[in-house]
């Protein structure tokens, strides 16, 4: 294939334009004062810019979405990079988060097309689209081997109504961030130069400009980070490598293999497997828990972040080797990379454990109630019985009967071994999935107030504070009798937009709360008209503190919300989930994708909604997305309601569901 | 051709690179910040409620002692006071102000001050992306008590026109703007100034902004060469400020999609795609060729993202002039070019609803 006119006339001239250049550069300075090394760099971030400028497209979208979680999705125009003369054109996925109607390209000489989006990479978070022209310009890239901490890198962006590109001048300040996918800049990256090159001195395309984010994933993670002096670029020899899968139009996806490592010093601790995902390809190739990764594509692997890293520029469909040690035999294992994994659904027994006093010692799980129609209640377990052992592994406690139980899979059959009255019993069980109804009646675990009443009692009843190194305040009620010998359920009352509900939600739950052993906290929106993201971090420090003032059972740590709070209560359950193990949402649905079901952080959902509120339809919709997941989901039906906050019924529902929150 | 006009475009930019005058030139940057700094003043006036800051910054633009800085709500106090770089309290007052450039003027109360000043005529320069500027100003208030403002550094990102006209954020200046890299536009900061690393006055810190389209904090700077009239009128006492266009939010729309013989698809979203639903046989739409399910892209050369964008536009349209439209029909961008009626439904704004006639008292 002859190569374009245009290819022809800038390979031959632009190098040989950069040689002069450089040249004349070099002799100067050694005659010019040293001040001018400052101006002869300025020149160079121009010529630098001017020659990747004509392969910088600027993008325009059309119709789509205005909001995308809760990132409000600018209209702005955005940026993309040439990278074939025939009309692709690469650039990053948030530029398309709202899913546009129509894509356009308008060429540097101010040519306009409209524009396909070809393929994502959904690692990368790059997309590449393609337009009807031929002979374009193609920058020339820079070789990855030769990035270096600490030289210049130039952000450019086709963001303002100019005919040149916007830039942004910074250096290069890491290499392989985010498991090994992209390098970090202190170029000023933000929408106004997302899916425009990362340009070195010399004029060549070091990478593409995107946000990205180690902790997060999706398409609008690391937005917050812009213009922070935090930026990201996936290196352009990345994508030419991944060019013709993408080009074939199918996305490509993270390559996942379905276990988990079990959690320890990420600095230090080897890679040993925790869980293996039923019908994930590590299971299908063999690998099992307690197998001790050594290598991964020849890489050894000596510490738990390895693997991370080893795995990061893997895409699904690729094949990787997997080196086990298993005690004292070595495996090794071909294994195919997935997409996707069969979601983890979670076990159920039945039994709602004795919540013990603080300093109570007894060996294994003494069981409060036995949830009626459950596995637990076929297999004869009664209330007063203590699980001791389960098949071949000791009980010790709560937390260790739940693991063992959160490791074997619907339908097994268990040997619960119990105590009860001194003489031993074994019990088959068969393991049933979580239902998704709260049994009518549920005895609370009833607490006396302390006698005699110890002299440093936190605050009780109702009361109003401002949180410590936060502009926010709280109200909460802690009941009059409250133990601290006993855990206590935690309620965040997550209030809607432009009304705090205080005094109803505190006249409707005070009972509720005395009853069932909760403590209910209500914090307070900075702006009444609604929570903004950036408030999470003060929700996060409010349930901790609660948990520093008073004795909180990290089982019953739930989340409750009305109308649009549930928005923001939905996000902090997906942010925390460590903090969390329940959210109580009535009359809204979910609008962010739900997360992947962990097994080792319980998360469930009580929805609720009158079936005469618009959005009924969309909350049996969010019901379905959770369960799709496995997510354990009530959706309570209030008849004849429209858009209103729960009546009593379900809020004693509420209360149920969460006394049995801790329920095995 | 295309080839070489994108190489033609190289040039001309290198060319304009090399003549730009190279200023830095045996300068260096310290002697700069000192100059700058000496200029420069920290104002406090009204504010220190809610969020709303009391301070902002200011650039002497007489020895005589006027201030420029920025139009805000610290100026709107009987209060005013201006801290001199060396440390020196003077109260101040508002000879004249410019709201649509964001510009406002003081008079320092004091005799025989003598100020290190800018000179606008000499001094001022203008500058395109990459060049490296200098940013000073009282951002946060960090400099406390007798202390000189702060400086930033960066390059120019871009001189393009601030994109926020969807109203999304307040602002009064429309014109073209320094974008730049580096932050600074932060509270206290507006009235600041923007140099070249050569000690060149570039333009006037703004007001914090949203940028309305791309959802993020832009830092700008308006150029001082937008300023310089402005300013030395106010000092001479001889400026009258702008008129301010009649604002067309409020305004009757002169067209709809309708006189063209246009029925666009119901708009049903915050961001509905401008579709064509129908075009009525006999119009001037069904003329020129336009289609039902065209996508209606450009209007007179400006992107419509939405039906209610289109709406707007074609409402503002002067009457008997031409209507060009670029549509997407599958995967081609097809330009159509419509006959705008001489007869608006409502006159344009200012214009009196009936002439009166001639010879009438």
């Amino acid at each position: 294939m002859r190569p374009s006119r245009m290819r022809e006339r800038r390979t031959g001239w632009v190098p040989v334009w950069l040689a002069v250049c450089l040249v004349a550069g070099s002799a100067v300075a050694q005659d010019r004062p040293v001040a001018d090394l400052e101006t002869r760099e300025e020149q160079a971030f121009k010529e630098a810019s001017a020659v990747v400028a004509p392969a910088v497209v600027r993008i325009q979208t059309v119709g789509g979405l205005d909001r995308v979680g809760r990132v409000l999705t600018g209209t702005a125009a955005t940026t993309g990079v040439v990278v074939s003369p025939d009309g692709y054109v690469i650039s990053s996925a948030f530029n398309f988060v709202s899913r546009p109607a129509s894509v356009l390209v308008t060429l540097s000489d101010g040519r306009r097309f409209p524009a396909k989006i070809v393929a994502n990479d959904r690692a990368k978070m790059v997309t590449l689209l393609k337009i009807e022209a031929a002979g374009l310009a193609v920058p020339k890239m820079a070789p990855r081997d030769g990035f270096r901490v600490g030289q210049w890198a130039i952000a450019m962006g086709r963001t303002y109504e100019s005919p040149l590109p916007n830039l942004s001048v910074g250096i290069i300040s890491a290499l392989n961030r985010i498991w090994g996918r992209a390098l970090q800049t202190d170029a000023k990256i933000s929408p106004a130069n997302y899916g425009g090159p990362l340009v070195d001195i010399q004029g060549r395309v070091i990478g593409v400009l995107v946000p990205l984010s180690q902790r997060q994933a999706g398409r609008t993670a690391g937005v917050e980070w812009y213009d922070s002096g935090i930026g990201f670029a996936i290196p352009m020899a990345d994508i030419l490598a991944t060019l013709p899968r993408l080009k074939s139009g199918k996305d490509l996806l993270p390559g996942l293999m379905g276990i988990t490592l079990k959690a320890g010093d990420v600095y230090a601790s080897a890679a040993v497997i925790d869980r293996v995902r039923f019908n994930s390809p590590a299971e299908k190739s063999g690998l099992q828990p307690g197998d001790v990764i050594a290598s991964v594509d020849g890489q050894v692997i000596k510490r738990l972040v390895q693997v991370r890293h080893a795995l990061g520029n893997k895409y699904a469909g690729e094949t990787i080797t997997v080196l086990v040690k298993r005690g004292e035999k070595s495996v090794e294992q071909k294994i195919e990379l997935t997409g996707k994994l069969e979601p983890y659904t979670p076990t159920f027994l039945g039994l709602l454990p004795v919540r013990k006093k603080q300093g109570e010692v007894s060996k294994g799980v003494t069981v409060r109630g036995v949830l009626p129609e459950s596995p637990a209640s076929k297999a004869m377990i009664l209330p007063g019985d203590r699980v001791v052992q389960l098949d071949d592994k000791a009980v010790a406690d709560t937390a260790g009967l739940f693991d063992v139980i959160s490791r074997r899979r619907v339908g097994d059959e268990v040997k619960v071994h119990v105590d009860r009255g001194g003489a031993k019993r074994t019990l088959t069980a068969k393991l049933a999935v979580v239902p998704s109804q709260v049994p009518a009646v549920l005895e609370s675990d009833v607490i006396v107030a302390p006698d005699p009443k110890p002299a440093d009692l936190p605050k009780t009843g109702r009361f109003n504070q401002d949180l410590e190194g936060h502009d926010h305040s709280f109200w909460a009620y802690v009941p009059e009798t409250y133990n601290p010998a006993h855990g206590y359920g935690l309620v965040v009352w997550i209030h809607p937009g432009s009304d705090t509900m205080e005094a109803d939600i505190h006249d409707l739950w005070k009972p509720i709360c005395d009853e069932r052993g909760l403590i209910l906290v209500g914090p307070r929106a900075k702006n009444i008209a609604g929570w903004s993201l950036n408030e999470a971090g003060f929700i996060e420090a409010l349930v901790q503190e609660m948990q520093q003032k008073y004795r909180i059972d990290s089982r019953r740590v739930v989340l409750h919300s009305y109308s649009d709070g549930c928005r923001f209560s939905f996000h902090l359950a997906f942010k925390y989930r460590s903090l969390f193990r329940g959210v109580a949402a009535s009359s809204e649905p979910l609008r962010l994708a739900p997360p992947e079901n962990r097994p080792d952080l319980r998360l469930q959902f009580f929805l609720s909604c009158g079936d005469k509120d618009n959005l009924h339809r969309l909350v049996q919709r969010t019901r379905t997305r959770l369960a799709a997941m496995k997510f354990p989901v009530v959706l309570t039906t209030v008849p004849g309601e429209g858009h209103s906050y729960p009546p009593i019924p379900v809020l004693d529902a509420i209360a149920r569901w969460i006394d049995m929150l801790d329920r095995i | 051709m295309t080839a070489i006009r994108v190489l033609g475009m190289v040039f001309t930019l290198v060319a304009s690179i090399v003549v730009w005058p190279s200023l830095a030139v045996g300068q260096s940057v310290h002697s700069t910040i000192q100059r700058v700094q000496q200029r420069t003043v920290k104002v406090f006036g009204a504010g220190g409620i809610k969020r709303l800051h009391s301070y902002s910054t200011g650039f002497v633009v007489s020895s005589a002692g006027h201030v420029a800085t920025v139009w805000s709500h610290v100026l709107d106090t009987e209060e005013l006071t201006v801290v001199l770089s060396d440390g020196r309290k003077i109260r101040a007052k508002v000879l004249g102000a410019e709201p649509q450039l964001d510009l406002a003027v003081l008079e320092l109360d004091a005799e025989a001050l003598e100020l290190p000043a800018w000179d606008l005529e000499a001094e001022s320069s203008d500058a395109g992306p990459g060049t490296r500027v200098l940013g000073f100003s009282n951002m946060f208030r960090v400099a406390t008590g007798d202390e000189m403002v702060s400086v930033l550094h960066g390059v120019v990102a871009a001189k393009a026109p601030l994109a926020t006209r969807s109203g999304a954020f307040e602002t009064s200046y429309e014109g073209t703007a320094y974008i730049v890299d580096a932050v600074t536009n932060n509270p206290g900061a507006g009235g600041g100034v923007l140099t070249t690393r050569g000690g060149r006055l570039l333009g006037m810190i703004g007001k914090e902004l949203r940028n309305a389209a791309s959802n993020t904090w832009v830092n700008y700077a308006v150029p001082i060469s937008e300023l310089k009239r402005p300013i030395q009128q106010i000092i001479a006492g001889k400026y009258r400020a702008r008129q301010r266009g009649a604002d067309d939010k409020d305004a009757v729309p002169r067209f709809r999609p309708l006189e063209f013989g246009i029925v666009l698809v119901p708009d049903v979203l915050f961001r509905t795609p401008a579709f064509i639903d129908r075009v009525q046989p006999g119009s001037v739409a069904a003329t020129a060729g336009l289609q039902p399910d065209d996508l209606v892209l450009f209007v007179n050369g400006d992107l419509v993202q939405s039906c209610r964008v289109l709406k707007r536009r074609l409402g503002r349209l002067d009457a008997g002039g031409t209507l060009k439209l670029t549509v997407r029909r599958g995967d081609k961008l097809v330009p159509v070019e419509l006959p705008v009626p001489d007869k608006p439904l409502t006159p344009a704004p200012g214009q009196p609803k009936t002439k009166p006639s001639a010879g009438s008292k």
